[in-house]
């Protein structure tokens, strides 16, 4: 470089180190604000905008009977995917942020468990159960069954989704088997359904899917053949937090929050553990 | 807590703060937004081209990229990425045809400390110096002037200028170097008196 070309820029970084640049704003609190605040008015959210329009906007359990499914779920309490189904359509089952198709595409999944191999859950920040209710807006849920009312480990995050998740889990102890798919023996997701657009995907490509009732609230158990398992982002996207195999979950309603409880469970004491959460 | 510095001065946590925040952790993003505020803001100033539009961009910025935080790819570097978004914001706001400041920009004080002092008339001078350069560069076409901001105001490295600019890594040299080429012809045109008219040395072409 020339001698008049490197003065120039010396002038410029010298100038550069006079300047009075205006004012940063607080961003930080401004931000963390908006953070905080109810996402009423997030662009994206696919449910805000509604599927059938000039339709008032429903809770999606009720969507399903506009939509016509009802018979299809009433006929068929215990549904049974059939392996092969690729080519049929998928039907889509839903709770609050929780896609759930039976067929179709079977994704791959992006995370294989080892035997033991810690799994990545992407669970977020272990925190004590205080610290937890603190950071999320909704009232965290707790099982006062018997043996499940202290968690060994709590988990938030407040990123995704919308709202923030909670995340309880218990290790594997006698009669509480560990699941090939966590290594965890049971593991309690809940976030506020209402805010957030679909931030679970579910396909299940082969064993039962059975609609039940928790505590008068729906939900759907799955069994059999685990399903495929994912988390989306605020976009509706798959993240880079990967798509894994699943096995024995309930997932339900309570209120405006949706939970799902995975473990090697049979369905009564799954459907127990979470009758009892308050 | 970490105590190292960086290279250039910034503190070693930063990576742990984006893979706290990353992970969920809304406090850690607090830090973070602290720490690259005036970086986000005054790169939108020089972009949007006014404060308000700066202040707005910034915001947006700062809470699309914590919902973005999830696809961050893991070691990658965090400002150019962050300084990616909120320049995009700031472009958005520039193109919705507010009226602009253009780099009004002043030359502050000099603040003379203790033995270093300059003479007065020595600091008089530097002063008159640093606010013919700054009018030069306000004289150059918005290109120009974001480019020279960006390297020798901001003090943004070349990804991070390709991040701010929205261009290819590879063109943020070369756009450089026919900004300073333009910068000291306006210069030599100031020397021989009298700027020339403002469109001349408008529209990127020689």
């Amino acid at each position: 470089m020339s001698r008049p070309e490197l003065e120039l820029e010396r002038a410029l970084s010298d100038l550069g180190a006079h300047l009075d640049f205006p004012a940063t704003p607080d961003l930080a609190l401004a931000v963390a604000t908006r953070l905080r605040a109810a996402p009423a008015a997030r662009p994206r959210d696919r449910r805000a905008r509604g599927w059938l329009p000039g339709l008032p906007r429903l809770p999606g359990w009720r969507r399903l009977a506009v939509a016509g499914l009802a018979a299809v779920l009433l006929a068929a309490a215990v549904l049974v995917v059939s392996p092969g189904t690729r080519e049929a359509v998928a039907r889509r089952l839903g709770l609050r942020g929780i896609d759930i198709r039976l067929g179709g595409e079977r994704p791959t999944p992006t995370v294989t468990t080892r035997p033991g191999e810690r799994l990545e859950l992407g669970l977020g920040l272990r925190v004590t159960l205080e610290e937890a209710r603190r950071r999320v807006a909704f009232p965290v849920l707790v099982p006062t069954a018997a043996g499940f009312q202290t968690p060994d480990a709590v988990f938030v995050n407040e990123i995704q989704p919308q709202g923030g998740r909670v995340d309880l889990v218990y290790r594997a102890r006698p009669g509480l088997p560990a699941s090939p798919y966590t290594d965890a023996g049971l593991l309690v997701t809940q976030f506020q359904g209402t805010l957030t657009p679909d931030f679970i995907k579910k396909v299940v490509a082969g064993g039962l899917v059975e609609e039940v009732q928790v505590a008068g609230q729906p939900g759907y158990w799955f069994s059999g053949e685990p399903h495929f398992f994912t988390y989306l982002d605020t976009r509706g996207e798959i993240t880079d937090e990967q798509t894994r195999l699943a096995g024995n979950t309930l997932v339900w309603q309570a209120g405006a929050q949706t939970l799902r409880l995975e473990g090697q469970l049979p369905k009564q004491e799954a459907l127990r553990i979470a009758e009892s959460m308050r | 807590m970490c105590e190292t510095q960086s290279v250039e001065g910034r503190p070693l946590d930063d990576q742990e703060l984006v893979e706290q925040a990353r992970g969920g952790d809304a406090r850690a993003y607090e830090a973070l937004v602290r720490q690259y505020q005036d970086l986000a803001f005054r790169t939108a100033w020089v972009i949007a081209g006014s404060a308000a539009d700066a202040e707005d961009a910034a915001q947006e910025g700062f809470v699309k990229a914590w919902y973005a935080l999830p696809r961050f790819r893991v070691g990658a570097a965090f400002r150019p990425w962050l300084l990616t978004i909120v320049a995009n914001e700031a472009r958005n706001r520039r193109r919705s045809g507010r009226r602009q400041d253009d780099l009004a920009l002043r030359v502050a004080e000099d603040r003379p400390s203790g033995d270093a002092a300059p003479s007065p008339e020595a600091a008089a001078l530097a002063a008159e110096q640093r606010r013919l350069l700054l009018a030069a560069v306000g004289r150059l076409g918005e290109s120009d002037r974001q480019v020279i901001a960006c390297r020798y105001f901001l003090d943004l490295s070349e990804a991070e200028m390709a991040g701010a600019l929205g261009c290819r890594p590879g063109t943020v040299k070369s756009r450089l170097s026919r900004a300073l080429g333009r910068l000291r012809a306006a210069m030599a045109e100031q020397a021989n008196g009298g700027a020339p008219p403002l469109t001349r040395l408008q529209g990127g072409g020689e």
